[in-house]
């Protein structure tokens, strides 16, 4: 068995063009040499019985053996005040905020805010230990003054914390009071302490939220002891304050800036998008936060009447870290090139090979090779659904919910990435994942190793796109290729030059520009091939000034694995609304003429024709196949080419007037079981051993200017395309509306 | 917080039912008996016995029994002595290792075979 995660990368950028110079960032704790090369990726599903392996070698400048040596990820988010000069001083002073505990119980301490260096053990630092108990320190050369509180804070229960420490008279003091106070919530408390009246953390270490300061320099972890949940409104003050006084500052939206005492009053509901926080005090110690946690967050005084932030910004003030949260990787980078002029478009990767205890060593980084601006290759445009693969890159869901194996009625296959995966949690998440609070996992960067985005990797998304790119290249169709994110940032301007664009085997993740880029396209006589299933599904957004990074917020309804939390299904990076295109009025239907209809994990099936497959004006698909042929009763995905997810019509939800239903596989059986916004209500008898609910609608409509839609609704579809050696109706379909749609005859 | 639940999965098996381990002793991936199915829901969803899947081997050949960690972040287990050639002979398997868990009987010794 081939070694697939003892060398691992990710490339600087995914999309690249030729000309433009690309990077590597490779990291292994076994092998300190590997050998590098590139390869152009037309299949990457190893299984032999189907099309196998094909990776064309592509010589370049970064063929040859290259030192690698091991690089660690840091995870957790958290927030920094740099200041030299006003915190350093502050003998005596007053902090409070409010806070939102998600992990109690956690294995280690959890520090909320602290000035404090791990180097020196010296500063003060408020923490929530593993027991859930609130602790005041403050330590210097190693003597530790603690305050505990008396009581274990509750989980996701909003409680204001105030901490007092006065280094002139000695005296530490450390208050809580519940926000809720009901049904045994009440936790309210006052503890004081002597403390040492001598020493603090040193004038460089900054005031940090979130977690402690380490006192080491990158690439060591500068920060330890995470906190998991939210800040609201932090305040700090000179001097000591009443825990009435110090409450009513943190109620204070806008405290006074005049007030030469207020030290600061920071404000995390300004400049949410950003990674920048204010400080509404005159000393202006604006902050930054790391590591991209949530913001947009509900605050302590979030109403309940509104449900974005946009609306009220100011009931937005908490920030939820995470330990686990990541945003980059920052691996050093390894070795670089630039895109020869020669290359095609396509799936490329970095392959590295090399050997660790008698197993060859076999791993892949991908990227995608576009054409320049303005400079199309071929008549045909694939779009890499690159926005699907971060928001399922690295999932763990597979191993951490114990549903999937009786959704798909059989053993699960895991791979050694799965493996690997599960023990190195430092990976980062998928947007299916939760945090270790159970709060969903909203970002997904590109600045990391994503072992389900590579040849070899698990059957699901990139792999089974592969299959198309096989087919294309087996019947010699030439083809350009571009990324979500290409097409997010340029907009409808990327595909109205081509004559074809082909969406694959399950584009599930769209932004609002990309949505709007397809939709022009098929407006202004494009012609769109959707050879997939479950498309166009989520609502997410690129981040705007982050490359490589999405955000999603999934709503309440929907094939979920997570909600977000109430009143925060707005994106924080945009402000826009995220959730279902569905209940963002936008259905899939209206795009491509079916949506997501339900799962099928069990067997996939085959189409039978419909009378609209048997008019003479739709006879072009279905050239060389008999009327009664089953359409795809084989194939690589469970045995048919309609099965995995699946997608049907419905006018109602703006499927087209004119559609011509081609086809339909509404015989799923019992594992056919629709998506929860396909059942108003609950009832008996609704999966597809007794309805056709769940069914995959094979469709054909036209549009503006010429235009047209072909879709299949099936993420089966395309691993069926290889079957006997390419001679079979689902290759024979495609073929047809392939040939037709790049013709000029009319539609 | 939305999730889900495997203890939820109660569906009584009777221990003295050969008629049901005969069914699935001969089609190990169904499709099942009405009966049938409401138990291999019950094992696969409840997981008693453990946690298991498939890590392939040789690709579309032969795959390796893993147990899969009760609590996240545990390692995966593989159980190397535990090879399959093919995916019904692996399901047989785990369903014997179930079906002793949650009834505490054995299956049969007659039965104990693969077909």
């Amino acid at each position: 068995m081939i070694d697939s995660t003892s060398i691992l990368a990710y490339a600087s950028q995914l999309s690249v063009a030729p000309g433009d110079e690309i990077a590597f960032h490779i990291g292994s704790e076994r092998v300190r040499e590997t050998e590098t090369s590139i390869v152009r990726v037309r299949c990457g599903d190893p299984d032999e019985n189907g099309p196998g392996l094909k990776l064309i070698e592509m010589p370049s400048a970064i063929d040859g053996r290259t030192p690698i040596e091991p690089q660690p990820i840091h995870n957790g988010s958290y927030g920094t005040v740099e200041d030299t000069l006003v915190l350093p001083s502050l003998r005596s002073f007053t902090f409070g905020c409010y806070v939102y505990p998600t992990l109690i119980g956690s294995t280690i301490d959890q520090t909320v805010v602290s000035r404090w260096n791990g180097r020196d053990d010296a500063g003060w630092r408020l923490d929530i230990d593993t027991e859930g108990f609130a602790v005041l320190t403050v330590g210097h050369a190693g003597h530790l003054s603690q305050i505990r509180s008396p009581v274990p804070l509750l989980n996701r229960e909003w409680i204001f914390l105030a901490v007092v420490v006065d280094q002139t008279s000695g005296a530490g003091l450390l208050e809580g009071s519940s926000l809720a106070r009901d049904g045994g919530r009440d936790r309210r408390f006052s503890v004081s302490a002597v403390i040492p009246t001598s020493g603090g953390a040193s004038p460089d270490t900054p005031l940090v939220f979130a977690a402690r300061w380490s006192g080491f320099s990158a690439p060591q972890k500068l920060t330890s002891h995470h906190f998991n949940g939210k800040i609201d409104r932090p305040r700090l003050y000179q001097g000591t304050l009443e825990h009435a006084a110090t409450l009513a500052l943190v109620e204070n939206l806008t405290p006074p800036a005049t007030d030469p005492r207020l030290i600061a009053a920071w404000d995390f509901s300004q400049n949410i998008p950003s990674d920048e926080f204010v400080d509404l005090s005159a000393n202006n110690l604006r902050g930054k936060v790391h590591e991209l946690p949530a913001r947009g967050s509900t605050g302590a005084n979030w109403t309940g009447q509104i449900g974005s932030w946009t609306e009220a910004p100011s009931q937005y003030g908490a920030i939820h870290f995470h330990e686990d949260d990541l945003e980059d990787a920052r691996w050093q980078q390894t070795c670089s090139m630039r895109i020869p002029e020669n290359w095609r478009p396509g799936f490329y990767a970095l392959r590295m090979r090399g050997e660790h205890d008698g197993r060859k060593i076999e791993s892949f980084a991908s990227f995608f090779v576009r054409p320049k601006r303005g400079r199309r290759t071929a008549d045909v445009l694939v779009i890499a659904p690159t926005a699907t693969y971060l928001a399922y890159a690295n999932t763990h869901v597979r191993l951490d919910q114990s549903h999937f194996e009786v959704m798909a009625d059989s053993l699960l296959i895991v791979s050694q990435d799965d493996v690997f995966l599960s023990a190195h949690r430092e990976f980062g998440h998928s947007t299916y994942d939760t945090h270790l609070d159970g709060s969903g996992i909203s970002y997904s960067s590109a600045s990391r190793p994503i072992l389900n985005m590579r040849p070899r990797a698990n059957t699901f998304n990139y792999v089974n796109d592969t299959h198309l790119l096989d087919w294309l290249e087996e019947n010699e169709f030439a083809y350009d290729v571009v990324t979500d994110e290409d097409m997010h940032r340029d907009g409808a301007r990327l595909l109205r030059d081509y004559r074809v664009v082909i969406t694959m085997s399950h584009p599930e993740y769209y932004s609002k520009e990309m949505f709007d880029a397809l939709e022009a396209y098929q407006n202004h006589g494009g012609r769109h091939m959707y050879l997939g299933g479950n498309g166009f599904y989520w609502r997410i957004a690129f981040h705007p000034t982050k490359p490589g990074i999405i955000e999603l917020r999934r709503g309440v309804t929907g094939l979920r694995s997570w909600e977000a939390e109430a009143g925060e299904g707005n994106l924080a990076c945009t402000g826009e609304p995220s959730g279902l295109w569905r209940s963002n009025g936008r259905a899939p239907q209206r795009l491509v003429g079916v949506g997501f209809s339900a799962q099928v994990f069990d067997f996939s099936t085959f189409y039978r024709r419909l009378p609209d497959g048997l008019e003479s004006d739709t006879a072009f698909v279905f050239e060389g196949v008999g009327a009664d042929e089953p359409i795809g009763n084989f194939g690589l995905r469970l045995g048919g080419a309609a099965g995995l997810e699946i997608d049907r019509a419905d006018h109602t939800l703006g499927s087209a007037p004119n559609i011509r239903i081609l086809a339909t596989a509404d015989r799923t059986g019992a594992g056919g079981i629709p998506t929860p916004e396909e059942l108003p209500v609950l009832y008996r008898g609704f999966t597809g051993e007794e309805s056709s609910v769940a069914r995959a609608d094979m469709v054909l409509f036209s549009t503006a200017e010429g235009g047209a839609v072909f879709s299949v609704g099936s993420i089966a579809w395309c691993c069926a395309l290889s079957h006997n050696q390419y001679e079979n109706n689902v290759s024979q379909i495609t073929r047809n509306v392939l040939r037709r749609f790049l013709s000029d005859a009319p539609l | 917080m939305i999730g889900t639940d495997p203890k939820t999965a109660h569906y009584p098996i009777d221990a003295e039912r050969r008629d049901l381990i005969e069914e699935f002793r001969r089609s190990p991936k169904g499709p099942y008996s009405s009966e049938l199915q409401k138990i291999v829901h019950r094992m696969r969803w409840s997981g008693e016995g453990g946690r298991f899947a498939l890590m392939p081997v040789v690709p579309g050949k032969t795959w390796m029994l893993m147990l899969l960690p009760a609590r996240r972040g545990d390692p995966i287990v593989p159980q190397p002595d535990q090879i399959f050639t093919s995916l019904e002979d692996a399901e047989w398997a785990v369903f014997k290792l179930r079906w002793k868990a949650i009834t505490e009987h054995a299956i049969p010794e007659d039965l104990d075979t693969t077909p």
